[in-house]
């Protein structure tokens, strides 16, 4: 219980601090619809295969610049003064429940503005939004919790992708096949079996974070 | 000399499994049967082609068998060389049951090779059909006196032939690998839980090998496949899934020369190292289950489908797979010794 109140308090840190910093998440907003629009006038008719693809590729990027900064815009004084406050599991999940909202709300803008764009290509609604519920789940675990390796180095930026990158493939792979069914691309009866392989990566990858994360955070 | 008896086991059996591996033959086998169609009532020439057969030494016999109760058997059998063979057939007026065509396999017998059964099928059609006539016909002739060949062989399997092999080599590293990296992981889990030096080395130095294992299983894997593919690398989802897997690893190396201070670096790896274990499991275990794909025992198995693996295979497979581990660990070890003399030298300047 004690885990889940430090939690909440630091989740409402997070967006207090998103909220006052406004400079952070008007960043990534402006790189969401710049790339939209970089996407938009070098295609200019974009076909339901390549949205699909531009997508997802555009939801990666920005989920990694989202997130790169998770550990490192608090300066290091502040962060031990949160670590001799709470546990460093309430402070990982904290985040990971953060970046997670905020992945979905980026995607759904990113979804909004390729719609306004171009066109809206998909036809499962539904299964669309389940897709972009798991891909915010998927990508907050997998980058926030390299996010914290990668801060621990001088050169987190580039190390972060290097290491990321090929850890959430297989995540992203299932996405695409399951957003392009969303879109009609192929008809697969058994995506089910897709979808709770996501949540199955989802959970283990969740859970070796919890784990580890104890291990990490110490300098 | 310290374990030197694991090392000698782990090369003898490495030996033994090149020896039993590449010089144990190919069973004998049916590579073409010409032609594939015929009618019934026709009196039909079959010319098969086979592999690794002896067919001019000894009388050789053959029938056309359905199942296990109905067979025909050929008049005469001529052998014009060791692997081509001639045979003659009056095919009965009807076919055993009802259906307008049905499939038959071609059994040939002789005294050296046993019994060999072709994988391709006969075609024959019948215009009008009189099942309890045909199934009378069929059932007159009986099959006796089958000759079984003596020796060890691997098995004939139509795609992959002498590429069989490559299970001792390719799977068999593949297994060593992942049991390098499960040993690389308990060695990070073990430092995380005592925070000592030689934990973080044995852990370093089994990643390195595994990475080793898993290029040369990719390696042997791609000329596998440029043989039976037709390209050394085809997009496959096993090939994409074990080179993202691969990739993860690497990033272990990357992420190591990251850091300046041991101590740190030693944590945070053996961080990094259980989580990429992590994601190695459904990364080659689990998806590529999922996709459809061209590797042998695909539809729902990363190797060869169990059935396709008989006795005399196994008898070299898994010692395949222990003698590569116990190399892997050999390197391993060296490895890690010359890793603790680097950093002697480097702490007496």
């Amino acid at each position: 219980m004690n885990l889940l109140r430090e939690t909440a308090v630091l989740l409402r840190k997070e967006a207090l601090l998103e909220w006052r910093m406004n400079y952070a998440i008007s960043g990534i907003l402006l790189y969401v619809f710049s790339t939209v629009f970089i996407v938009y006038v070098a295609f200019a008719q974009i076909q339901p295969q390549a949205w699909n693809t531009l997508f997802w590729i555009i939801i990666l990027f920005t989920s990694v610049n989202a997130i790169v900064k998770s550990f490192v815009q608090e300066n290091s004084a502040r962060q031990l003064y949160y670590y001799s406050l709470m546990h460093p599991i309430a402070i990982l999940l904290s985040k990971i429940i953060y970046n997670t909202l905020l992945l979905i709300f980026l995607s759904v803008l990113c979804w909004a503005a390729l719609s306004f764009v171009s066109n809206n290509p998909v036809q499962d609604t539904g299964q669309f939004v389940l897709a972009i519920l798991l891909a915010g789940l998927g990508f907050s675990i997998t980058f926030t919790f390299i996010a914290a390796i990668a801060a621990k180095a001088d050169n987190s930026a580039t190390l972060m992708a290097i290491l990321a990158f090929p850890l959430v493939i297989p995540i992203l792979l299932t996405l695409i096949k399951l957003s392009a069914n969303a879109l009609r691309l192929l008809n697969d009866t058994g995506i089910l079996q897709d979808v709770w392989m996501l949540v199955g990566i989802d959970l283990l990858l969740l859970a070796v974070a919890l784990v580890l994360y104890p291990f990490l955070w110490k300098d | 000399m310290k374990g030197i008896w694991w090392k000698t086991t782990g090369v003898l059996i490495l030996v033994y499994v090149f020896v039993a591996g590449l010089l144990t033959p190919i069973k004998p086998g049916i590579m073409a049967i010409n032609p594939s169609a015929a009618r019934a009532g026709q009196a039909l020439q079959i010319k098969v082609n086979g592999y690794n057969t002896h067919f001019q030494q000894g009388e050789n016999r053959a029938w056309l068998v359905q199942g296990a109760d109905f067979v025909w058997p050929a008049q005469s059998a001529v052998a014009t060389d060791e692997v081509n063979l001639q045979l003659d057939f009056t095919l009965p007026e009807f076919l055993p049951a009802d259906a307008l065509r049905q499939e038959f396999r071609l059994l040939i017998d002789n005294p050296t090779d046993g019994r060999i059964v072709s994988e391709q099928t006969l075609a024959i059609t019948q215009e009008t059909s009189n099942a309890t006539q045909g199934a009378a016909s069929w059932q007159a002739a009986t099959i006796s006196e089958l000759h079984t060949r003596r020796g060890m062989a691997f098995p004939h399997l139509a795609q992959l032939r002498e590429s069989i092999r490559n299970l001792y080599f390719h799977v068999s590293l593949w297994f060593a690998m992942t049991i390098l990296f499960i040993a690389a992981m308990v060695y990070s889990v073990r430092h995380l839980r005592h925070f000592r030096e030689h934990d973080d080395r044995m852990a370093k130095a089994l990643t390195t090998v595994g990475l080793l294992y898993g290029l040369l299983g990719l390696a042997t894997g791609a000329i596998w496949a440029k043989n039976t593919w037709g390209d050394y690398w085809s997009w496959d989802p096993k090939q994409n899934m074990t080179a993202i897997a691969l990739l993860i690893y690497a990033a272990y190396f990357v992420l190591r020369s990251a850091f300046e201070d041991p101590e740190k670096k030693a944590r945070i790896a053996a961080v990094y190292n259980i989580f990429a274990f992590a994601t190695l499991i459904p990364l080659t275990y689990v998806l590529p289950r999922m996709a459809e794909s061209l590797h042998p025992g695909a539809e729902g198995n990363p190797g060869l489908a169990s059935a396709d693996l008989d006795s005399t295979m196994r008898m070299v497979f898994y010692p395949a797979i222990i003698g590569w581990t116990l190399l892997g660990l050999w390197m391993a070890q060296l490895s890690y010794r010359a890793d603790r003399l680097r950093d002697r030298l480097l702490n007496d300047f």
